[in-house]
């Protein structure tokens, strides 16, 4: 039977991770392509997903029979907080279009992505799937999170009403190639990859922003590509499912920088800059339900100093493609 | 000043007791309108705020300086449990068209209509203006609280990305004139009201749902409608305001219904059916802050008893209900009956 995915935001960090998986894992494997299936990859240059009109338009040139929804405006904790409104905005559009289209064209599954940075910033760890909406998520990501939030209320609904199979993935921090290394609105780990490539070729101090004591699970992204493709196929329920390391596999900020001081092989001054912000502090969220479902699959996540080295060796390979921002 | 106000939900019954407040209070009193203000009141037949285009068109149309927005699907029970998505998404659409479009227009100030069903199953009570969003709202009105508690989380992003002064007031169970009587989603004085109402006409017992102990907080809705005026001219915050009784003013729905029986004349057999479900047993809201604000005014609740009188007996509620009558689920009864109460 003709399979048909759309997997929109497929030029990112996920999508990327995902197309990596579906062309390099043995056909017909636990994660690779199956037979009769076809998996289309956009970016927000084929549809801008804030468009009601665009995103029918994008459902009636590929048809899609399945949606794995990766597309949102993200960025780091400084433009979430300069740009409250248009997080929040920007994501609403961009889900209802997606969510509405889908069930228009009567998708038969999507999965859509959150992240356990949506959950309560005030709230008993570890996080688990039922925790989600028990108070206001962090002010640092004030728009993301309620728009993200509002995808497990939405599918709900549409599930309620309709019997549409919509259901989401909530992972931990993600990182890998293909990332966002732009220094102005990255995440954490590409933007120490990026400071700390150029403090060794400008031979200036690499510093560290906050203090290097928060902690962190870190998902390797295409671990997580893995994941998807095994709920695709695999997972029908509306409740939705963390995809994240272990809860004692928490690695510090400081644990991060120097595994990237290692990769990128910097020997300069090294240091943290305390006045600046460090975020949440840490937000452990529980993996059991998703290893009882993958105990037969074989699957197994990667080693954290191995997957950051992968991504740092990427990032070097790649600099002048990669999403850097401004020349510096 | 020159000030176009416009009500969204205007032909409502929150919008109808702003119109009423507005016609009758004395001009520039706390609660009254004030020199060179227009108020213009909208409902759906003169646009569709589900559709952008629309709304566009109505804020192109009346040029609006100030928006009560009131706009919203609402339904009982039933309706919402059964249409989670149309609740949802359709109180979404209204409140994102109705918001950004004030934004692009740079209305001076929005005021919207959150109520205390919106807040938390399980929360400590009483209810105060912050515990909104500490957790999951009952399942009865899923779509329309989940929209609605939005609404908070959009003034605040309109408000401190762009400075937009906008705000939301949180009534209790609001009633009065020009209220929904649809017995299939009415609220439960409306409700009472209308089954009264046909008790006394078909001399049937007038039989109570529930074991009548739940108690609630009943705001009249011209005192509700005063209580926006004052917010309009005076209350610039982003947090969101309780506009409620107090929380020593509950009222069991034993007494609500006694005073219906009373306002509606019925001397037949009155009982009580307790094998229906009586919803949420209680949850008192405060309204500390707003009586606090409201100190050097001269603003006083409608006593509930007098309030339910005058709804019961005035003139004006025949039209809403004969309006009604085509909705109301024993069909053709409730005009007739009416029509031969009238004097």
């Amino acid at each position: 039977m003709s399979v048909r995915v759309l997997v929109t935001g497929g030029t990112g960090l996920v999508g990327q991770g995902i197309e990596y998986v579906i062309e390099n894992e043995p056909a017909n494997s636990h994660f690779g392509k199956r037979d009769g299936e076809e998996w289309f990859f956009i970016g927000s240059s084929e549809a801008d997903l804030r468009n009601q009109e665009q995103t029918r338009k994008l459902f009636e040139k590929y048809k899609p029979t399945h949606v794995i929804h990766l597309a949102a405006l993200v960025g780091g904790l400084f433009a979430n907080m300069a740009r409250k409104l248009d997080f929040l905005r920007d994501n609403i559009l961009i889900n209802d279009n997606v969510l509405h289209t889908a069930h228009e064209f009567k998708v038969k599954k999507v999965i859509s992505c959150l992240s356990t940075c949506v959950y309560p910033d005030k709230v008993e760890y570890p996080l688990d799937e039922t925790k989600i909406h028990l108070g206001l998520p962090h002010e640092s990501n004030f728009g993301y999170a309620h728009a993200k939030r509002l995808v497990d209320i939405q599918n709900r609904a549409y599930k309620d009403q309709f019997g549409d199979n919509f259901t989401s993935a909530i992972p931990t921090n993600v990182f890998g190639p293909h990332d966002n290394f732009d220094m102005e609105s990255a995440h954490v780990l590409p933007a120490l990859i990026h400071r700390c490539y150029l403090s060794k070729k400008n031979n200036t101090p690499f510093v560290v922003w906050g203090s290097g004591k928060p902690l962190r699970q870190f998902i390797y992204s295409r671990d997580l590509a893995k994941l998807f493709v095994w709920m695709l196929r695999n997972y029908d329920s509306v409740e939705p499912l963390i995809l994240s390391v272990g809860e004692d596999e928490e690695v510090s900020i400081k644990q991060a920088a120097d595994a990237v001081v290692n990769a990128v092989g910097f020997t300069g001054e090294y240091r943290f800059d305390t006045t600046k912000a460090d975020g949440q502090f840490r937000k452990p969220a529980s993996n059991k339900k998703l290893l009882e479902l993958v105990k037969d699959t074989g699957f197994a996540f990667t080693p954290f100093d191995k997957a950051l080295d992968e991504t740092v060796q990427w990032f070097l390979r790649n600099y002048n493609n990669a999403r850097i921002g401004k020349p510096q | 000043m020159s000030a176009q106000i416009l009500i969204t939900g205007g032909t409502g019954l929150v919008g109808q007791g702003i119109k009423y407040a507005i016609e009758t209070e004395p001009v520039n009193s706390h609660f009254g309108k004030r020199d060179g203000e227009e108020w213009i009141f909208i409902g759906s037949s003169e646009a569709d705020l589900r559709n952008k285009g629309q709304t566009e068109k109505l804020f192109e149309k009346y040029q609006p300086t100030h928006v009560i927005h009131l706009a919203a699907r609402v339904g009982g029970v039933f309706a919402n449990m059964a249409r989670k998505l149309d609740f949802l998404r359709d109180n979404l659409l209204i409140n994102d068209n109705v918001l950004h479009t004030a934004h692009e227009f740079k209305v001076k100030k929005v005021i919207s209509c959150l109520s205390t069903c919106v807040y938390p199953d399980k929360v400590e009570y009483p209810l105060d203006e912050t515990k909104i969003h500490l957790g999951l709202p009952h399942e009865s009105n899923f779509g329309y609280s989940h929209a609605k508690r939005l609404v908070d989380i959009q003034s605040r992003a309109y408000k401190e990305q762009f400075g937009d002064n906008f705000t939301s007031a949180i009534p209790t169970s609001v009633f009065g004139p020009h209220d929904n009587f649809d017995l299939e989603s009415a609220h439960v004085l409306p409700a009472l009201i209308h089954r009264c109402y046909l008790s006394k006409t078909n001399n049937t017992p007038f039989v109570v749902w529930g074991s009548g102990k739940a108690q609630r907080q009943f705001i009249y809705s011209r005192d509700l409608a005063k209580l926006f005026v004052w917010m309009l001219h005076s209350y610039d915050s982003v947090e969101p305001l309780i506009l409620s009784v107090g929380e020593d003013e509950e009222i069991t729905i034993k007494q609500a219904a006694d005073a219906v029986v009373k306002a509606v004349g019925f001397k037949g057999e009155y009982q009580f059916d307790t094998t229906k479900s009586d919803g949420q047993f209680l949850k008192p809201a405060t309204n500390k802050k707003l009586l606090g604000l409201l100190k050097d005014t001269d603003f006083r609740f409608t006593p509930f008893d007098r309030a339910l009188m005058r709804w019961c007996n005035g003139s004006y509620k025949t039209t809403w209900m004969l309006g009604q009558a085509s909705r109301s689920s024993d069909g053709h009864g409730f005009k007739a009956i009416l029509t031969s109460q009238m004097p």
